[in-house]
């Protein structure tokens, strides 16, 4: 017997991410190919006619487990009743624009969506945070949305996780599903810290850890850092957009291993609300190893974290907390 | 036991309907969720580093079934090996270009891809023709790839299959899943021919006749028919870029389907090498009514046509009558 649709909101919907990642969740990447969607796509007045392009798109292609498209500029009917939400749209930086201006109006959007949410979604929703300041604007729609458990509001550092994974993969000459359990700490931004002090690889001998078969600690503490910090400025550079297909597939890999569980085993990296762990200040979204069960995700406890590794999981979170700062700055 | 990686070429890999569609084969859209792929992705030298963009992207998403990215600007490189190629590159009609300058350009890049194809591809490769003029591009390959299959040489009308189900589905308020069996004759063009004689619709009082339901023969030999030709178009204007997640999405259906086979009692619409049926001339690729099996199609043989539907296939069949002496001339 079928089950019942799941309704799953994407706003920003017109943009490059939602066009990734809308074929994605009607063929149930996101959710698993038995799960029928109705997506909610919302984004603003001046994209509404891109918007229906996506929408009539999504109508020809046929789609058999998507049983309905609500495709509107309106916050409330976009949010009403969604089991998941998708948070893509923000505002993008421009040239010229200042750090503070970037933060401003994306605080006010985030302060406004969360109330849409907090009023018309369904009472148990997952919601996930992509538009950046991911973390930032997590912590924002929180804070103005009392009502949504705070465990139900992540944001996105499986694409950095991903990169990772994908680093080690090609250092190593091995296949990607192969390597697991990196870490990315922190914010989704240039000081996130990508630690695999606890990563693995499965090899025909067993699961050896990375740091050993990369046997090069210069690079991994490094170059290795580095390039998964600022792998979206090369994507750019490369394609001259921002990363669309990895974030929407990333995107979709987050919501699955948290709804659907994580592997035995494997931990997965998610932004989620601090409760002190690891000698993280509480109350900031910040990105944590997480292994899913039932719905839930639950922070992997009792790693070791060495001096070097401290040093930058400290100074990650003093990144999210003067972001914090400045961004209720921006709110009075 | 794991199966062997396929490998399937994308040209116009850099586009928008190549980033579209690599991430839904490397999700196993196209071959099933249990076929690991290799990709090859093919573009010309000016989109080399949005290629090598594309590339890392795919490396970025950790997609457990790529066992591999091939991205190269050279086309023997691109066709080593492939089990399946889509053809998406071509040259793009720009403002102010007569039909006979786009052939041209097109003609000679189908003529060349052919060859190499033939020379470097796997035995028994299947070749989907995307870009547009599709029919024509894919006859120019099978005449310059002889000794490739002329029954493994296609072009997709896949589009539009899945567009006529998705408008009768909108028309009956009905899942498009309920609805089949809609027929597109033809060429990819607005001289296409999408016939709902034999479509029908899963009601709880079993399979009814589309013309039934919709007791609208006026909308469904006029409206109807024109929507689907033009809704390419549509997409344009509403977008402002031509349809790439809805061709990318039945790019996939149709080596899916060709590949893995039709379900029973559904046939779809390819773009084939016609034989005589239906009084079609042999010697263009027609769109038909095909069912698929062993990785083989079969034009469905038997389907009463009236008088109405007669004068639509001879009209598109003409004027793929005219494109092939159009190309032919270009040439020589």
């Amino acid at each position: 017997m079928a089950k019942n649709p799941v309704r799953v909101l994407v706003t920003g919907a017109a943009g490059q991410i939602g066009y990734a990642i809308v074929p994605m969740i009607a063929r149930g990447v996101m959710l698993g190919p038995d799960q029928p969607v109705i997506l909610h796509m919302l984004d603003i007045e001046p994209a509404a006619e891109a918007l229906n392009g996506v929408k009539m798109e999504l109508m020809d292609a046929a789609f058999p487990l998507l049983k309905g498209v609500v495709a509107t500029t309106d916050a409330q009917e976009a949010c009403k009743d969604v089991n998941i939400a998708v948070m893509v749209g923000g505002f993008p930086r421009k040239e010229g624009m200042e750090r503070k201006d970037v933060m401003s109006k994306n605080v006010s959007i985030y302060k406004a969506q969360a109330s849409a949410l907090e009023k018309h979604a369904a009472s148990d929703v997952k919601v996930l945070v992509v538009a950046n300041p991911a973390n930032t604007n997590a912590l924002i729609l929180k804070e103005y949305a009392p009502k949504i458990p705070e465990k139900n509001i992540t944001c996105l550092t499986r694409l950095d996780h991903n990169r990772a994974l994908g680093q080690i993969s090609e250092k190593l000459n091995v296949h990607v599903g192969d390597v697991k359990n990196v870490i990315i700490w922190g914010n989704h931004s240039s000081t996130q810290y990508p630690d695999v002090n606890h990563a693995t690889v499965t090899t025909s001998s067993g699961e050896k850890p990375v740091r050993e078969l990369v046997a090069n600690d210069q690079w991994l503490n490094t170059e290795f850092i580095t390039t998964v910090q600022q792998r979206g400025a090369a994507i750019i550079k490369a394609r001259k957009l921002s990363s669309a297909l990895s974030a929407a597939s990333s995107a979709c890999d987050h919501i699955r291993d948290w709804v659907l569980g994580t592997p035995k085993g494997t931990w997965v990296s998610m932004g989620v609300y601090s409760d002190g762990s690891y000698g993280i200040q509480q109350g900031l979204i910040y990105s944590f190893p997480v292994t899913c069960d039932k719905g839930q995700w639950s922070i992997v406890q009792g790693l070791k974290i060495d001096d070097f590794s401290r040093g930058k999981l400290d100074a990650t979170a003093k990144e999210l907390i003067e972001e914090k700062t400045l961004a209720y700055s921006c709110l009075n | 036991m794991a199966k062997e990686p396929a490998r399937v070429l994308v040209t116009g890999a850099a586009g928008q309907i190549g980033y579209a569609l690599v991430p839904m084969i490397a999700r196993g859209i196209m071959l099933g969720v249990d076929q690991p792929v290799i990709l090859h992705l093919l573009d010309i030298p000016p989109a080399a580093e949005a290629l090598n963009g594309v590339k890392m992207e795919l490396v970025d998403a950790a997609f457990p079934l790529l066992k591999g990215v091939v991205a190269t600007t050279d086309v023997v490189e691109a066709c080593t090996g492939v089990n399946i190629a889509v053809m998406v590159g071509g040259f793009p009609r720009k403002e102010g270009m007569e039909r006979k300058d786009v052939m041209t350009k097109n003609v000679s890049i189908y003529k060349s891809q052919a060859s190499a194809l033939e020379k470097h591809a796997a035995p028994n490769c299947k070749v989907l023709v995307v870009a547009n003029p599709a029919n024509t591009n894919a006859l120019i390959l099978k005449e310059f790839a002889p000794s490739i299959p002329e029954k493994n040489i296609t072009c997709l009308t896949r589009l539009d299959h899945n567009r006529a189900l998705g408008q009768v589905s909108e028309r009956l308020n009905v899942q498009v899943s309920d609805v089949k069996n809609v027929i597109i004759w033809g060429n990819h063009s607005s001289s296409q021919y999408p016939d709902v004689n034999h479509a029908t619709v899963k009601t709880p009082s079993g399979e009814k006749c589309v013309r039934e339901l919709v007791a609208d023969d006026a909308w469904l030999n006029g409206e109807f028919i024109s929507t689907v030709q033009q809704r390419g178009a549509a997409i344009i204007k509403a977008r402002k870029l031509s349809s790439a997640l809805s061709a990318a999405s039945s790019a996939c259906d149709h080596i899916r389907d060709w590949v893995l086979g039709t379900p029973e009692g559904t046939w779809v619409s390819m773009g084939v090498y016609s034989d005589g049926s239906y009084n079609v001339p042999s010697g263009l690729i027609f769109s038909f009514p095909v069912t698929c099996q062993n990785g083989e199609w079969k034009i469905v043989q038997g389907l009463s046509i009236d008088e109405f539907s007669r004068k639509k296939l001879d009209a598109t069949a003409d004027e793929l009558s005219e494109e092939k002496a159009l190309a032919y001339s270009c040439l020589s």
